[in-house]
């Protein structure tokens, strides 16, 4: 019905209306913002107090984990910015409010999804990309266009697989009650995905790898520009889980959607 | 008072009905002491004492901080912006009641319950699952009563940026600005011992030391004595205090405010 | 070719035998005990382009299920469900570009945006030309002032300023079909006429057929020319309003509180009655929640005000209120086949 162009435009109608809206509440726009910033370093701080007393950490350089932190940021904000409506999920499932969706002639995902974007959001996304290129130029890494053009296409599929996990966790509200807890685990997950995965043995290795692949969110990717000779070869994998991880998801919220009857009768 | 209490016991009843809720936090809790064992692990790979910690004493401190800042999470600064948004608060001051007491008692309804599942349970992962000693000494005694003087200072600061809600419309943001700065500063991620040392003495002379720094190291520390625990003691107690004439102050000037503006 | 062709259709829903308790809800996750449901049980009907069709009924009569079958969203259990050419689950987006809803009670517009920004992106998601646009905001703009709005945040809009910027907002498009769900549920009186006169306009503006729920039977008596009514799933009557409308109008039901409620005064109010008025005085009376009375009134049998004054003076009555008849008990007596 709508190309893909369609839904371009029309997203871009829809949020530049929102950004417009919010702005005017400028306090909370400002202050949260700020605090936006401030959150998202939150983790980098404690790394950098802890580098106080050790050298590395399971053989990487503070500045390492910094340039992992940087990605991180950078991955996980089209999350925050696009999908962030998905915390609101278990509120319309469960007062039938989520049913307006079914009747415009617009894909589902979309039209959820558009009502809400997360302007301070955009903070998080600028900072990350200070903090990469900061640790970059301290790494003294080398980029070339093709490496710059490989940069681009992880950051896509590690965002994706952080939409992925997320809005995953969120279905769980088309099926069960009171499905909050499920979104808080995966939130408090995502807190995780800027550690180096070297300092998990065996089972957990396996389960941040394959199983919840908070790894592919920002450290295997990473390695690929910290460690380009040494890379495992699961790393090359990064592109294909990230839209695998989402096929997935797509699956999983329209199974949900054909499955929500709505309240009453 | 008895109608204080009453809203406590229904606040904890609230807590039980979500018992998916509850199992999910558990596992939360459980991934995130899996994950800081491993880093923590990895930081003391080649080491005994870090800035005067074992590993052991510092895991306690990480490990316990999670399930104590589950438990100090009063929620009361969103409670009362949307008490506030709802218009519910023109109730309450037709009522005979203390606004700050009512908001005080539910959100300890609620914490009771928090702290009967996930610190509970938090303490029996750390024993049982990760076979971690915790030595006896007088800072466990101590320790309930530090955790409560801990909360109140926490319950506080929440108050205080609830109030703020009069004004603006803006609770998610001050809230988690004040989040970042009280976790970062309080020590509730990493014992204090690990700041530079300049930091470190400013960071003692603030009330956000007071609820985590200050009950987690007589947890993973018991045996440094009364000489050291009661002076911490009494710091706590003099910010709970403070915060409590400071917030109490406050309230009443919000109160004016929203009495001529309507409710 | 009927716009919306129906033939026995069916809707059956799978319910859960839920359990009690922590334990229970456990079970629950591997039990395999259903109860079936038949939400829809088997009903026809045909309508044609331009019909206002009242869809009506009691809660739980299967009225829900039906709509949303015919907006696409539900997949029919059985039978035949076509709406203009389409089966509308397999085609729910192409479908959605030719209906228009509105929901009683959430708006289908954009909660903090301005009202003329929401007609702006709906122009954008249905495609919809410059001139049909501005020829249909001109068209609202004269029926209910919409360029006076234009401006405000629906947010701030009230109730019945935003259900005629909703039903408007429905017929942007040009839609074939409108389905309004309680249009006018929670307004007063006047601007429930409002919105009724609107409704009407706008369906001979472009012929539209409007499908109508409601529980408010001024809206059918103003609105439409046919009337469906749905109770347990089954079709009790299809057909003109005006065999209907005998039913609603001669009908008041008089809703007393007395003092002193027991059992036994219910009796009591009933013999009274027929004492007082003899048989076939046409008079129901029933109890309903929290002590108060109903007392449902055949005016063309007995004038209420005769029944009013005698209840007042046999009785010690606390308070009293004078409401249309429900539509539980339009349904009641179409039961008891008031319509043969």
């Amino acid at each position: 019905m709508h190309s893909l162009k369609d839904y371009l435009r029309l997203y871009f109608i829809i949020e530049t209306q929102y950004i417009k809206a919010r702005m005017q509440y400028r306090a909370d726009f400002l202050i949260s913002s700020i605090g936006m910033f401030f959150s998202s370093l939150a983790t980098l701080g404690i790394f950098w107090v802890i580098f106080h007393s050790i050298p590395d950490l399971a053989g990487w350089s503070f500045m390492q984990l910094v340039f992992i932190y940087g990605f991180y940021m950078i991955a996980i904000s089209p999350m925050q910015i696009l999908f962030d409506h998905i915390w609101q999920i278990r509120f319309h499932v469960q007062q039938g409010t989520f049913l307006k969706y079914y009747f415009r002639p617009l894909n589902m995902m979309f039209y959820y999804m558009s009502e809400m974007f997360d302007s301070k959001g955009l903070t998080q996304l600028a900072a990350g990309i200070v903090v990469l290129i900061y640790a970059s130029i301290q790494l003294d890494l080398s980029w070339t266009l093709s490496r710059v053009a490989l940069l681009l296409l992880t950051l896509f599929s590690a965002s994706l697989v952080q939409i992925s996990i997320t809005v995953l966790a969120g279905c769980a509200a088309f099926w069960v009650l009171d499905a909050y807890p499920v979104l808080g685990l995966a939130w408090r997950l995502r807190e995780f995905a800027p550690y180096p995965m070297n300092i998990f043995d065996g089972a957990f290795r396996f389960t941040f790898t394959f199983i919840i692949p908070l790894g592919f969110v920002a450290f295997y990717p990473s390695q690929l520009f910290l460690q380009p000779e040494e890379v495992s070869s699961l790393v090359y994998f990064s592109p294909l889980v990230g839209i695998g991880l989402f096929a997935l998801t797509y699956w999983v919220w329209t199974k949900g959607v054909n499955s929500y009857t709505g309240t009453g009768s | 008072m008895k109608a204080y209490l009453a809203m406590m016991r229904g606040a904890y009843m609230i807590g039980l009905v979500y018992r998916f809720g509850f199992l999910f936090s558990i596992a939360g809790n459980l991934i995130y002491m899996s994950i800081t064992y491993f880093l923590w692990r990895s930081i003391y790979q080649d080491r005994e004492t870090l800035r005067g910690l074992t590993f052991d004493e510092t895991y306690i401190y990480v490990a316990l901080g999670s399930a104590v800042f589950i438990l100090l999470k009063t929620y009361v600064d969103w409670q009362m912006s949307y008490d506030i948004r709802e218009g519910m608060v023109a109730i309450y001051l037709t009522k005979p009641l203390d606004l700050q007491l009512y908001e005080l008692f539910t959100s300890l309804g609620f914490a009771l319950h928090a702290l009967t599942t996930v610190t509970l349970s938090t303490f029996l992962l750390l024993i049982f699952v990760f076979h971690i000693e915790i030595p006896l000494g007088i800072g466990l005694l101590l320790f309930p009563f530090s955790l409560v003087l801990a909360y109140l200072v926490s319950f506080c600061f929440d108050y205080f940026i609830g109030l703020l809600a009069f004004y603006t419309e803006s609770v998610w943001g001050l809230s988690i600005t004040k989040e970042v700065i009280i976790t970062v500063l309080s020590g509730a991620l990493i014992p204090l011992q690990f700041f530079p040392e300049v930091i470190r003495k400013i960071l003692l002379w603030l009330p956000f030391q007071a609820i985590y720094y200050t009950p987690l190291t007589m947890v993973a520390k018991p045996n440094l004595g009364w000489e050291t625990f009661l002076p911490m003691l009494g710091i706590q107690l003099f910010w709970v205090a403070a915060l409590f004439a400071l917030t109490r102050l406050f309230y009443n000037q919000a109160v004016k405010v929203l009495r001529i503006s309507g409710g | 070719m009927s716009l919306i062709h129906i033939e026995n259709l069916t809707k059956h829903f799978k319910i859960l035998n839920r359990r009690e308790g922590l334990r229970g809800a456990f079970r629950d996750l591997f039990s395999g005990d259903y109860r079936t449901v038949e939400a829809v049980a088997g009903i026809s009907f045909d309508i044609e382009p331009g019909e206002i069709v009242g869809y009506i009924g009691p809660n739980g009569a299967g009225k829900s299920t039906t709509i949303k079958m015919m907006t696409g969203i539900l997949k029919p259990t059985g039978g035949i469900l076509q709406v203009n050419g389409l089966v509308p689950y397999d085609n729910r987006i192409r479908q959605a570009q030719t209906m228009g809803v509105v929901f009683g009670q959430r708006t289908q517009l954009w909660w903090d945006l301005p009202v003329i920004e929401s007609f702006r992106i709906m122009k954008e998601i249905y495609k919809v030309d410059q001139k049909m646009f501005d020829r249909h905001m001109d068209m609202f703009n004269e029926l209910v002032g919409l360029k006076a709005l234009y401006s405000q945040q629906v947010r701030t809009l009230s109730l019945g300023q935003r259900m005629l910027c909703d039903i408007s907002a429905s017929f942007l498009h040009n839609p074939q079909v409108v389905f309004l769900d309680e249009p006018t549920i929670g307004l007063d009186i006047s601007v429930k006429a409002k919105i009724r006169s609107v409704i009407q306009q706008l369906n001979r503006e472009h012929n539209t057929t409007i499908i109508l729920t409601t529980h408010d039977l001024g809206d059918v008596e103003a609105l439409c020319q046919r009337i469906i009514i749905i109770d347990k799933g089954k079709i009790l009557y299809d057909g003109d309003i005006k065999r209907v409308h005998a039913l609603f109008g001669a009908y008041r039901t008089l809703k007393l509180q007395i003092d002193d409620f027991t059992e036994a005064t219910l009796r009591t109010l009933t013999e009274k009655l027929s004492g007082r008025f003899g048989a076939g005085h046409g008079i129901t009376v029933a109890e309903t929640e929290e002590s108060w009375t109903d007392v449902t009134i055949d005016q063309a049998r007995t004038p209420l005000s005769d029944v009013l004054s005698f209840v007042m003076s046999s009785f010690a009555v606390e308070d009293v209120r004078i409401v249309e008849i429900s539509m539980e008990n339009v349904v009641r007596k179409v039961y008891d086949g008031a319509l043969k």
